[in-house]
């Protein structure tokens, strides 16, 4: 039976199923966390009670593996249980002091000190202190496994002072602070210490210090319970969560158009019909995070041609593509690298229309031929007996990038590119990106508080490595030196100033070299239904990234009481 | 006697092979566990944590592959699976054991009813060649079971479980329930195995129908069938003793197949319904390059395959003197 059904029927894998984690600050980047507190709401009149049920399609039956650090199923509870120091704000660019209530930079930006919280406990009764953050830390250190931000990379000590933390950095890396302080959860020293092996440590009942407490997993359902002694006063308002697994996104979606459960971050075809149906309670919106690019290989033919580049991000018509691949919900991307309209502060609008890279097939066919191509048979363009046609590299199994990509090779054959789709495994596909054996890939970028975090992904040539070798980013193989003492100068200072003039000097190399062509902007995926529970997210009022980012969630979870 | 000895034969040396193929095989797919995380993740993971879940999943070990193999082989024999990539940091037994009750007892269930229910209908059928059995039956289980699982499997959702709410739509048991052995829980399980059974029932039997009615057209021309309708036997005496009987001995082998087969999951099912089980166990892994779990999955396939068969053969013997004189 199963391996007939098995090839019978097509494999269907989880469209997009993850929200993308990039927390998009935009703003002020990392200057001063003010003394915001926490929690200024009253409580006075909001009513407690109430179930959260999350659909957040995971892929897989749940395994109860909540260790934040390695690379177990985990998403669905962080922020939830597990907390970090500090909470990065996607939308309104500020730092929300967290488990530490307060930080600053000192000897040249090369030493950050936090100041931990007092009053917090662990959801078993115990303090939580400085001990605990530079335990975690050092655990980290000691065990490269559970590293997976690479705060080692950068970090050189971690040291307690009475209730300070200090880090000491080997370099000036001011970027990283969004993982050291916003993405790296703390746990508690006196459970850990006693783990034999934290790496192989599956924790199916959390001890920490969130607003929820797990109190059942199966491979069916995660309940957490309200944490009764959360340190933020009469927080969470909310009596308990659920979170079912789904193996994919079709019954996720179903559960969620039966109004089974009211906060949902999955790809919906046609949500209006499919999800709303009319119905005024049931919402969505979908905030941009980081780009879906295009990476031409800097290093083979024809990639390596600034005019074809160029050409074929003018011969995109990015809303079409989106149409097609995503119901037109992804927005098109900007060749600046700048995710609009998250970042727009950051937006350099008249050199983008300087350059004007929007939908312009003639002005693409117009610039390979001043670049000494000419058309041959079928109307393909070639060069010194070298036709230009490549290859896309793209995924099998996301039906939307599938769609996406035949729409990319339709307008590139209008302005004489040979373009062929080869759609593969998505380990395939990475790894013949990160060692180089492509011309063209569709892939993700990485995101962050702000475009500086894109940007060093996709240019910093610290990231790439030679044909044959694995690039951990910078996939194109980028190498200008003008490039790199950017993003480094960006990486030692703290002024909004100087960071805004970097940023806009990198979209100028952007639009003028096209290193990369960004083609959609990756969203957080976000439906909510308020019949029973309000305080979400909304379009007028994003206090925070909407969906089911981590540990952004944590801040929607903070906010949602009964009507 | 020499007949059952040369089958476990056959079958230790197929154990061998398939045991060092599914050794080789996912170590001859490009990429590795930790690269195939970073894809299941999507953009998601900073890409710092590729070196952590190489550390983590022991990928670019010193090991050499010959090495490796002693190893496996030694592991094999002591039923040590180590642990799950996909699902780190679980071990592979427990992933295997949440998942394979469910399979069993529902791949189990359903192969049985539908081979049986396939054989009486296909042996009816030919019985009464052209009446109504036959003019309709095998042709609708044909065309259904040439339906897509997908469609079909949503469909009944939509019917039962949405518009009718007879049926739960996923799942399975109630969300929130415990799993334990009280009637509470042994009735929602059934309740929610009901849609899932159905579908597959409906969809698998129309292979059996059909394979048995012409088995059976077959049979009904033989000269002992003649004889026993000249000697004035009982026609149900004929249909199920003279007829059916020889012609069920070829499917015998189809069934034990696919009770072997029931081991590997009702991957499609699992999806439409979200309903546990290793079918999808089997994607996640391969997906994954979960090579601990993919190996233990496919030696458990091979094991109950061979063993089925084996099974079968032994039965055949048993019931057919002709490969008895052999």
């Amino acid at each position: 039976m199963s391996w007939t059904t098995l090839t019978r029927g097509r494999l269907a894998v989880p469209i997009v199923t993850f929200a993308l984690v990039a927390a998009l600050l935009s703003g002020t980047g990392l200057s001063g966390m003010g003394a915001r507190a926490a929690s200024s709401r009253s409580h006075a009149n909001v009513k407690y009670g109430g179930t959260v049920v999350l659909d957040n399609v995971g892929g897989a039956l749940w395994t109860c593996g909540l260790n934040p650090y390695n690379g177990a199923n985990n998403f669905i509870t962080l922020g939830f249980t597990y907390e970090t120091l500090v909470y990065d704000d996607a939308l309104n660019g500020k730092i929300q002091p967290w488990l530490a209530s307060g930080y600053s930079w000192s000897n040249g930006n090369k030493t950050l000190t936090f100041t931990i919280r007092k009053g917090v406990t662990w959801n078993d009764g115990k303090p939580f202190t400085a001990a605990d953050v530079v335990y975690t830390f050092r655990l980290l250190r000691r065990n490269p496994a559970l590293d997976g931000n690479g705060d080692w990379q950068v970090l050189k000590s971690v040291s307690r002072h009475g209730n300070n933390v200090v880090m000491n950095f080997k370099k000036v890396a001011v970027p990283d602070f969004y993982y050291v302080a916003g993405q790296t959860y703390i746990v508690p020293q006196h459970i850990w210490s006693k783990i034999k092996n934290p790496v192989t440590y599956i924790d199916s009942k959390p001890v920490s210090t969130g607003p929820m407490v797990v109190s059942k997993c199966d491979q069916q359902d995660i309940i957490m319970m309200r944490n009764p002694h959360y340190w933020q006063k009469g927080k969470p308002y909310i009596k308990e969560l659920r979170a079912p697994a789904f193996l994919d996104n079709g019954p996720g979606n179903q559960y969620l158009a039966q109004g089974k459960a009211n906060w949902g971050c999955q790809y919906i075809p046609n949500v209006n019909t499919y999800y709303v149906q009319g119905n005024s309670n049931r919402h969505w919106y979908y905030a941009p995070g980081s780009d879906v690019d295009l990476y031409p290989n800097n290093s083979v033919f024809p990639t390596n041609i600034k005019a074809v580049r160029e050409a074929i991000s003018l011969a995109i018509d990015r809303r079409r593509v989106s149409q097609l691949g995503v119901y037109g919900y992804l927005p098109p991307a900007d060749q600046s690298g700048i995710v609009l309209p998250t970042y727009s502060s950051w937006y350099d609008r008249s050199l983008a229309k300087h350059y004007n890279y929007s939908y312009n097939p003639s002005k693409a066919i117009k610039l390979l031929e001043s670049a000494g191509f000419k058309r041959g048979a079928g109307g393909i363009f070639q060069k010194n007996g070298k036709k230009l046609s490549l290859t896309i590299l793209g995924v099998a199994g996301f039906s939307d990038w599938v769609a996406e990509l035949q729409q990319i090779q339709n307008e590139l054959k209008a302005v004489g590119i040979n373009a062929t789709v080869s759609n593969l495994s998505g380990d395939t596909q990475l790894s013949d990106i990160q060692s180089g054996h492509y011309q063209l890939a569709y892939y993700f970028t990485g995101g962050g508080p702000s475009p500086y975090y894109e940007m060093h992904y996709v240019l910093d040539s610290g990231l790439t490595a030679p044909i044959g070798s694995t690039a951990t980013g910078d996939y194109e193989r980028w190498r200008n030196s003008a490039t790199d003492s950017l993003l480094n100068r960006y990486a030692q200072t703290t002024s909004s100033a100087t960071q805004h003039a970097i940023i806009n000097e990198l979209q100028g190399i952007m639009l003028k070299n096209v290193p990369v062509i960004p083609v959609l902007e990756g969203v957080s995926w976000y439906q909510y239904d308020t019949t029973q529970l309000v305080g979400w997210p909304t379009r007028s009022n994003e206090y925070v990234n909407p969906g089911c980012n981590t540990p952004d969630q944590e801040i929607i979870l903070l906010h949602l009481h009964l009507k | 006697m020499a007949v059952i000895i040369r089958r476990v034969e056959f079958f230790l040396i197929t154990l061998w092979a398939a045991v060092t193929i599914n050794f080789i095989l996912p170590r001859m797919m490009p990429g590795n566990p930790a690269e195939a995380m970073m894809a299941h993740f999507q953009g998601r993971l900073n890409p710092a944590a590729l070196h952590a879940l190489e550390v983590a999943f022991g990928v670019n070990t010193k090991e050499t592959i010959w090495q490796q193999y002693v190893q496996y082989l030694g592991d094999i024999v002591h039923f040590k699976f180590g642990i799950s990539l996909s699902n780190f940091p679980v071990p592979v037994m427990h992933v295997v054991m949440q998942a394979l009750p469910w399979t069993l007892t529902l791949a189990g269930v359903t192969t049985v009813i539908s081979f049986l229910l396939g054989t009486l209908i296909g042996m009816i059928a030919a019985w009464r060649r052209g009446g109504i059995a036959d003019n309709l039956m095998p042709p609708v289980f044909v065309i259904i079971s040439a339906l897509p699982y997908f469609w079909l499997g949503l469909i009944c959702i939509y019917v039962f479980a949405v518009t009718l709410h007879w049926l739960p739509s996923g799942f399975g048991y109630d969300e929130g329930g415990n799993i334990n052995l009280s009637w509470t829980f042994i009735h929602q399980a059934i309740t929610h195995a009901i849609l899932p059974a159905l579908t597959i029932i409906v969809t698998s039997i129309g292979g059996w129908i059909l394979t048995m009615r012409n088995n059976m057209i077959g049979t009904l021309s033989e000269d002992y069938v003649r004889m026993a309708r000249a000697k004035g036997l009982h026609p149900m005496r004929i249909m199920i003793q003279y007829a059916g009987r020889n012609a069920i001995l070829p499917n015998i082998t189809g069934f034990a197949m696919a009770l072997g087969f029931v081991v590997s999951g009702l991957l499609l099912t699992e999806i439409v319904f979200t309903y546990p089980g290793v079918g999808y166990l089997f994607l996640q892994a391969v997906a994954a390059e979960d090579y601990p779990l993919m190996q233990a999955l496919f030696l458990f396939v091979t094991i109950a395959v061979l063993a089925a068969v084996l099974l079968a053969d032994v039965a055949n013997a048993l019931l057919d003197p002709r490969i008895r004189a052999r």
